[in-house]
């Protein structure tokens, strides 16, 4: 039995810069494992263990996804071995969600695709739905406490009028939330071992995916948020800052 | 000479700077006022393979290679001066010799609690006669069947409050001067040994430096480490080996407190602009950027080469000396563009500058490095 879980080799947010115009500038980051996806490789790996299942890291970007510093950045997570696709950069929710939809299928024995709450660059959180409808397999998202017995996939979500508890029949797919696990750095063994676990390279047409076109972006309208006032409150004595909260936000207009 | 990080190395930067950040760092500021070591985040150093990156795998350790070790000692000092001398002096200084010097037996038994932080290591060479005059130890080490009996002192003992294993060197036999010091394996808890009050320092707080005192110490013969009349030999070649881990410390300690200056002063507005639109602060983050990575770069060209199996005594002087004075010279830059702030606790760059204070003078002092560097240079 295999699990997989998605991951991302993208630019690190926290390494971008935004300049005054309001213009992310990334030129000076570095890619990493989404941190998305450390999570859902943390959770994962639980399930593998638990569950005596393989765990296979698929990915799908450009060439740089397929570069060593990448798999193994993704493998000392814990994966047993990995499957990139790097000929599909960019590509959507949609063509990436058919992509790993035939990865999944030539893998073979999956019996569950866990996937990170969101992509980095998009962000769209449409993956997993998108993933479950193409292969047809029930799906849940903003997972917690996910555990899987080889059969059935059981999670909880938190939603406004409380706690549901969900149970899935395996296959399925799961997305989970980004606070479902803590992911931990990777330790120095696991550093070294990744360099020695099997990484696959497929492009698109080995796994008979036409990417198609979904539509081109035409315009972004820049967002304008309200001008930060600069105004720092000191903490210390609570009553105090609270009564300079009020009469900054009075003094703003947002309080009558 | 290859500059270019292989993968795991640069993976070893991300993943210890992913772990510094969430395990190290939230305590940095709290230790370093409480005077307490971090025992807490040990067993999550030896979780994640940092106390034994100079350990064979077969004894436990991650066997990683010198410059992989010298990145994690600067990321964790980078958010931890602290943190980064208790691993740096455990490995460089404790597993060094044992794994080079050590025999079969001596790895297996001490070897594997190094390697997970089950046990945690120091170094006793400095006295109070012999800093840096090896050759002047005092501490004695006379041999009765199948024992050694160890009496004298040792200060300035890092991990000394809560290192279960040292390596200590003493005087064995009546040769003048370095030729009769020997080196040892001490337990901690061996009758005769104890452990003196901690020093309290300007610097590196949290680390805990003592005197060790030795009286009618009974150590097995089984634990001299190496030959008879080695101990100097062992003592130099693991400190040259240190002196790199204490210049990768210094490396981190100024990148903490530089990273801490360029956000300072691109939100600190003065005369209506933030004042790293200044040029008066932009020279000083441009000197403090290429200080850093010369001293970076050192560091890197004296951990190859000890990698390459090549003499980096010279190299390991040369990283230090720069690094040290470069991490106390951008230190007190940092606090210059926090300006009244940064003499503050409320900022950590007056902390940063107390660390790095001391890398101008443990495991050889900058006169040291220089006296070494120049005596290769005029042979």
């Amino acid at each position: 039995m295999k699990i997989v879980v998605t991951y991302q080799w993208a630019l690190d947010p926290q390494e971008a810069s935004v300049a005054a115009d309001g213009k992310v500038d990334f030129s000076r980051a570095k890619a990493v494992v989404s941190d998305y996806d450390a999570v859902a490789i943390e959770v994962a790996r639980g399930l593998a263990t638990a569950a005596g299942a393989t765990l296979v890291g698929v990915s799908v970007g450009g060439a740089a996804a397929a570069q060593a510093v990448a798999t193994k950045a993704a493998l000392s997570r814990g994966l047993d071995e990995a499957l990139v696709v790097a000929d599909a950069d960019n590509a959507g929710t949609l063509n990436t969600a058919a992509v790993i939809a035939a990865a999944v299928q030539s893998l073979g024995d999956v019996a569950l695709v866990v996937t990170g709450d969101a992509s980095l660059d998009s962000g769209s959180k449409m993956l997993a739905a998108t993933l479950g409808g193409t292969l047809g397999w029930a799906t849940i998202t903003d997972a917690l406490g996910v555990a899987f017995d080889g059969s059935t996939l059981t999670a909880e979500r938190v939603l406004p009028e409380g706690v549901q508890k969900v149970a899935l029949a395996a296959p399925a797919v799961v997305a989970v939330a980004s606070d479902a696990a803590k992911a931990k750095a990777p330790g120095m063994k696991d550093i070294l071992a990744a360099g020695k676990k099997p990484v696959t390279v497929k492009s698109t047409a080995d796994l008979g995916v036409a990417l198609a076109s979904e539509g081109t972006v035409t315009a972004t309208a820049k967002l304008s948020g309200p001008a930060r006032q600069q105004i720092a409150i000191d903490t210390k004595d609570p009553a105090a800052a609270a009564a300079q909260l009020v009469s900054a936000l009075r003094a703003a207009g947002v309080l009558d | 000479m290859p500059y270019t990080l292989t993968d795991e190395q640069e993976l070893t930067r991300s993943s210890v700077r992913e772990f510094a950040e969430a395990e190290v760092k939230p305590l940095a500021a709290e230790i370093d006022k409480t005077h307490r070591p971090p025992l807490e985040t040990i067993p999550k150093l030896g979780e994640m393979g940092l106390m034994g990156m100079l350990i064979p795998e077969e004894y436990g350790g991650s066997a990683m290679d010198t410059v992989s070790y010298n990145i994690a000692i600067e990321e964790l000092s980078r958010c931890c001066a602290t943190t980064g001398v208790l691993v740096e002096a455990h490995s460089s200084l404790c597993t060094w010799p044992i794994v080079h010097f050590g025999t079969e037996e001596q790895k297996q038994k001490y070897l594997p609690a190094l390697a997970s932080g089950e046990a945690a290591g120091g170094f006793g060479l400095t006295e109070p006669g012999a800093g840096s005059d090896a050759g002047a130890t005092k501490t004695t080490a006379v041999r009765d069947g199948d024992e050694f009996v160890l009496n004298g002192q040792k200060v300035f003992i890092t991990n000394g409050g809560f290192a279960k294993t040292f390596v200590v060197m003493a005087r064995s036999t009546d040769a003048p001067g370095v030729k009769g010091v020997s080196a040892f394996i001490v337990e901690r808890d061996t009758p005769g040994f104890t452990i003196g009050e901690p020093e309290d320092k300007l610097g590196i707080r949290g680390s805990s430096t003592t005197p060790l005192f030795f009286s009618d110490c009974r150590i097995p013969a089984a634990n001299l480490l190496g030959q008879e009349g080695q101990g100097f030999k062992i003592a130099m070649m693991t400190l040259d080996g240190g002196r790199t881990g204490i210049a990768a410390q210094a490396v981190g300690i100024a990148q903490g407190a530089f990273e801490a200056a360029k956000e300072y002063a691109k939100q600190r507005v003065q005369f209506g602009h933030p004042i790293a639109e200044l040029q008066a602060i932009q020279w000083m983050i441009a000197d403090m950027a290429v200080d850093i990575e010369a001293g970076r770069l050192l560091v890197y060209q004296a951990a190859d080469l000890e990698d390459r199996g090549q003499p980096h005594g010279h190299a390991s002087a040369m990283a230090k000396l720069f690094c040290g004075e470069m991490a106390t010279r951008v230190a007190g830059k940092a606090i210059q563009v926090h300006g009244g702030l940064g003499y503050t606790t409320s900022y950590p760059v007056e902390r940063a500058y107390r660390d790095a204070k001391i890398t101008e003078i443990y495991e050889g002092t900058s006169e040291i490095q220089r006296l070494v560097i120049a005596r290769t240079e005029l042979r």
